[in-house]
């Protein structure tokens, strides 16, 4: 016992020890700051993101084999590290970085959080800084563009983009009797009426956030605001967004759609429900080909354009921007990388390995020389984004919170809506 | 030496209930047991205490995330706001509602547990093993495991309804509050077992033999020698543990998340998973740290009652 | 055995009968884990469950230990783990001493301060301690996270070390103190022997609790090559697809060396204070 003893002692006193001295060597200051102002010097830019997409390597391979190398080639004097971040933790690792004075030099985010930490300070206002941005933003789809804007300047560009579109099977398609995706409002409330009775749920969707149902009240006329964010009062709680979600609610309360949407995180998934045939349709987006062909490499999905209503088919915009942290101190290096990343080099090497481009011109020739993308191209060209304003999230918790007792039928769609639009109204106000 | 303090140890703890506390001269204020305590108090205020206070700070306003950014002082705001915030009001009483649920279990089985393992045999380890597995699992994995367990077609539902018939099978247990936290404070009895049992073999370890078999000598039975002899031996780690449990129950965040994420519709949110929301989703951090402020105030009170419990029971006080 | 348990062949049965029923349902989800790492993608969250992986595989582990710097990951989560491991217990013992054994003004009121560092949620403290941590140079650095875990740890091993020190009967102290020893004497020669099993406690606590955390290192580790474990098993849940099967694999590695040193140490728990004595 007391020979084990003193080997502990030993042992911590030499741990400290090494402590302390790898302590010292290791607290030399950076010189990023000094290399960026000389002009000369190399500078080494660092890029946030998460491209590493849960192991699968495709994406980040790309950016570290083939972009990044072709960049510091036509760029002598720049490299770029990409470190790749956990994505459940990269909003989590953005803002102790700024609380600390810590962030990269770029750094490739959610479309929903730019105007949120544009709002707060953070990130360098790109139409302010880039001479060429006027050009480069034209080149973009508009409602991916939009993510980027917040309180009259742009806080960065499109990164990549996706939407979701309707994905339904054979076999579901057979058991209603139908022979096409179901095209309107219209057909899809045919099409549950004919799988009454089979078992199958007509469409399933993981929760009442503005990813969600927004999709469905654009389509079916409705809107969140109006155009410039003033006003949700009487957009939200319209007669058509109403009559929208109270398709889905008459549905909901049919057994047409399972309460997986209400919340039931024990329900079968979407991912799962769909091949297994026990939901007809779901909307998702182009990332589920590569999880299909792992999970069930039987299964045939296809895609066809959200059910059309008043509205027409309007689906919503996801994906991600890039943007630069006020705090660079590489801010022309940095540019010179978000330049690159517009370039057709860039967008399609990444559409290759999944990324939908941003810039028209790639989205079509991505779409001709991979027709798996064609659904999702032709719906973004109507898809809206979400309000790009400082609290998009909180909107996100006022329409789960609000909607649910409305499926479950304890109040009315009219008051549920009526009560996200205040407050909503009271967050548009507040930005 | 080990022997000669064991034997010393023997002497000494037939006379167990005698005051416990070294009794030394009166003298003037030592200083011994500030070198004891300052390497441990250097570092545990300069890290743990002084950030403590920042976060306070920050709960007292409109805080800015960015570095050098100009906050606004608030005062109390953010503490009305919790007052009024029903959200808040539920969070709190889910995780009430998750201490009660899952401490006491944890406790019960714990030191039964224990109790059953504290013989000296070729099969123990392999025993406590087994029994520690789940406190070494990772949260994420047994999350994800216990989602899977309590999902509409899951294990439980198949159990209960297919095999033993006591419903129908069909309880969506993740679609309503209670239910879902049923599940979820399953988990946490589950991954806690092993811990609390961990500290009560420890301190069973200490129970006096010579005591123990004292008492059958006497004739008393198995419950008695539990609650004679047993008990007042372990009283300490015992309110460690209840004082421990209660607090990390307060604490739930993990399983919640992962299992519910608050849903649906907010109604599993708990203390710690709305506090996180309001601090690193909105960024909101003056509410969210208003919010843990609060949380420390009620944890803090509750532990101060239950120590002062424990100790007016006791009997090795100073 | 003792005369406690010799008596009883029944209780002893029941004894094994009742540990074992409990032993299969604490070990069922871990089994299940190993078994989905032997799983591919494709059949990893198949409903029913599967427990034997029909077709089985290794590739998860392959892919595991051969991608990312996984064996780099495991190094620096072994030195941070060991290091805050082994300063922590020393450290907090000896607080828990002070604590146990002396009457000094300010106790009460420092007692209180070291158990409120229990209650407070880690995640709020965590912008605070990155700006200080920035002002000590302890960002990304193994250092960094070793300092904060020992830090962290006080509290919980301080309490539970007081508690089991007040229980040592004070009787010892006073003969070695009249033999002339000091306090360190005491403390290291008399107080620490008798503990081995809280110590082992202790130990196994805060390796597993170094071991496995995940926000801290997240927030101050940034160069690639300074990641630990729980960050690279993190990595392989992606936003839209997570592949279990390598998060079940990593975390199956990651769980080895916890077990190992709770098989070390728990052999510590049949040297309490009695045993020597009571067995001749």
């Amino acid at each position: 016992m007391k020979r084990s003893l003193t080997a502990l002692t030993v042992t911590a006193v030499v741990a400290a020890a090494a402590l302390t001295l790898t302590g010292c060597s290791g607290s030399t200051p950076t010189e990023d700051a000094a290399g960026a102002t000389a002009g000369t010097d190399p500078v080494a830019l660092t890029m946030w993101g998460t491209y590493g997409n849960g192991g699968n390597t495709a994406q980040t391979d790309v950016l570290n084999d083939t972009l990044i190398p072709s960049f510091e080639a036509s760029h002598p004097g720049i490299t770029v590290e990409y470190v790749d971040i956990p994505y459940d933790s990269l909003k989590q690792k953005l803002t102790t970085g700024a609380a600390a004075g810590e962030l990269p030099d770029l750094a490739r985010v959610d479309i929903g959080w730019v105007p949120q930490f544009a709002s707060l300070g953070v990130l360098a206002s790109l139409d302010e800084t880039m001479d060429d941005f006027t050009t480069l933003a034209d080149a973009t789809y508009p409602g991916s563009l939009a993510t980027n804007a917040w309180d009259g300047h742009y806080y960065g560009l499109p990164l990549d983009t996706n939407t979701r579109v309707l994905v339904t099977s054979q076999a579901a398609l057979d058991a209603a009797g139908m022979s096409a995706s179901p095209a309107t409002f219209d057909e899809l409330e045919t099409m549950a009426a004919n799988l009454e009775g089979t078992g199958i749920a007509l469409f399933a969707d993981s929760g009442l956030q503005g990813w969600n149902v927004l999709p469905w009240i654009w389509s079916g006329g409705g809107e969140i605001t109006d155009e410039g964010l003033t006003t949700s009062s009487g957009y939200l709680d319209s007669a058509a967004s109403v009559a929208a979600v109270q398709m889905l609610v008459d549905l909901y309360q049919a057994d047409a759609i399972p309460n997986l949407i209400t919340g039931n995180s024990g329900a079968t998934s979407t991912s799962d429900g769909l091949p297994s045939t026990q939901y007809a349709t779901i909307l998702d987006g182009p990332w589920m080909r590569d999880i299909w062909t792992g999970q069930y490499p039987d299964f045939t999905p296809i895609y066809a354009p959200v059910p059309a209503g008043d509205g027409g088919s309007v689906s919503v915009v996801g994906g991600e921007d890039i943007v630069i942290p006020a705090s660079s101190s590489n801010q022309d290096a940095a540019a010179e990388f978000v330049r690159f990343t517009q370039s057709d080099e860039f967008q399609l090497a990444m559409a290759q390995v999944g990324q939908m481009p941003v810039v028209e011109s790639a989205g079509s020739a991505a779409a001709q020389a991979d027709p798996f993308y064609e659904p999702f191209a032709t719906q973004l060209a109507t898809a809206k984004p979400r309000l790009a304003i400082p609290q998009s999230s909180e909107v996100d918790t006022i329409l789960s919170t609000e909607l649910t007792p409305a499926f479950d039928g304890s109040t009315t769609v009219q008051v549920a809506l009526t009560r996200a639009a205040e407050q909503i109204d009271a967050l548009l106000a507040s930005s | 030496m080990l022997d000669r303090t064991q034997s010393v140890a023997v002497r000494a703890t037939e006379s167990v209930s005698v005051a416990r506390t070294v009794r030394r001269p009166r003298r003037a204020i030592h200083v011994t047991p500030y070198l004891f305590l300052a390497p441990a108090l250097v570092l545990f205020c300069g890290l743990i205490v002084y950030p403590m206070m920042r976060a306070f700070q920050m709960s007292l306003y409109d805080w800015k995330v960015l570095a050098g950014a100009t906050s606004t002082f608030i005062g109390l705001d953010n503490y009305s706001r919790a007052m009024a915030d029903p959200t808040f009001w539920r969070g709190l009483a889910n995780s009430g509602f998750y201490m009660a649920l899952s401490v006491p279990p944890q406790i019960v089985i714990g030191l039964l547990i224990a109790m059953l393992l504290k013989a000296k045999s070729p099969a123990q380890p392999v025993y406590r093993v087994l029994f520690y597995l789940p406190v070494v699992t990772s949260w994420v994995v047994v999350s994800l495991l216990f989602k899977y367990l309590f999902a509409d077609n899951g294990l439980i539902n198949y159990v209960s309804g297919d095999l033993l018939h006591l419903g129908d099978g069909s309880t969506s247990w993740l679609s309503s509050r209670w239910t879902a936290l049923i599940a979820i404070c399953a988990l946490g009895v589950w991954k806690g077992i092993g811990w609390s049992m961990m500290i009560f073999l420890a301190a069973l370890q200490g129970v006096p033999k010579s005591l123990e078999e004292a008492a059958v000598m006497d004739g008393a039975n198995r419950w008695q020698r539990f609650r004679v002899v047993t008990l007042p031996a372990i009283r300490p780690a015992l309110a460690f543990v209840v004082v421990m449990l209660v607090i990390g129950g307060f604490n739930v965040f993990t399983s919640v998340l992962l299992m519910t994420a608050g849903g649906p519709g907010g109604q599993t949110e708990v203390l710690l998973t709305y506090m996180y929301r309001q601090a690193f989703t909105n960024l909101d951090f003056g509410y969210g740290s208003a919010i843990a402020v609060l949380l420390t105030v009620v944890v803090f009170v509750l532990s101060l009652v239950q120590m002062r419990l424990f100790k007016s029971g006791g009997e090795d006080e100073r | 055995m003792s005369t406690l348990h010799r008596t009883r062949p029944m209780a002893a049965v029941l004894r094994h009968v009742l540990l074992t029923v409990g032993a299969a349902i604490m070990l069922t989800p871990f089994v299940y884990m190993v078994s989905t790492s032997f799983k591919s993608q494709a059949y990893v969250l198949a409903i029913p469950p599967q427990f034997v992986p029909d077709p089985a595989t290794v590739d998860n582990y392959v892919q595991v230990l051969t991608t990312q710097s996984f064996a780099a990951y495991f190094r620096n989560s072994v030195v941070v783990s060991t290091t805050a491991t082994v300063i922590s217990v020393l450290l907090s013992s000896m607080m828990a001493y002070a604590f146990a054994r002396f009457r000094f003004p300010g106790r009460e009121v420092l007692f209180r301060l070291v158990l409120l560092g229990l209650m407070v949620p880690a995640m709020m403290l965590i912008i605070p301690q990155f700006i200080l941590a920035k002002q000590l140079a302890l960002i990304d650095s193994l250092q960094g996270l070793i300092v904060f875990y020992v830090a962290a740890s006080i509290s919980l091993n301080t309490f539970l070390l007081r508690g089991f020190f007040a229980s040592i009967p004070a009787e010892l102290e006073d003969a070695m103190q009249v033999d002339g020893a000091n306090a360190w004497t005491r403390y290291w020669r008399l107080v620490l022997p008798l503990s081995t099993p809280a110590l082992a406690t202790t130990t196994i606590f805060t390796f597993l609790a170094t071991w496995d955390e995940f926000a801290w290192a997240l927030t101050i580790i940034n160069d690639p090559g300074k990641r630990t474990l729980p960050l690279a098993i993190q990595l392989f849940q992606g936003q839209n697809a997570t592949q279990w099967g390598l998060v079940f694999a990593a975390s199956v590695v990651a769980v080895l060396p916890v077990i190992l040193v709770f098989l070390i140490f728990q052999r510590y728990f049949v040297q309490g204070l009695t045993s020597g004595a009571v067995k001749g």
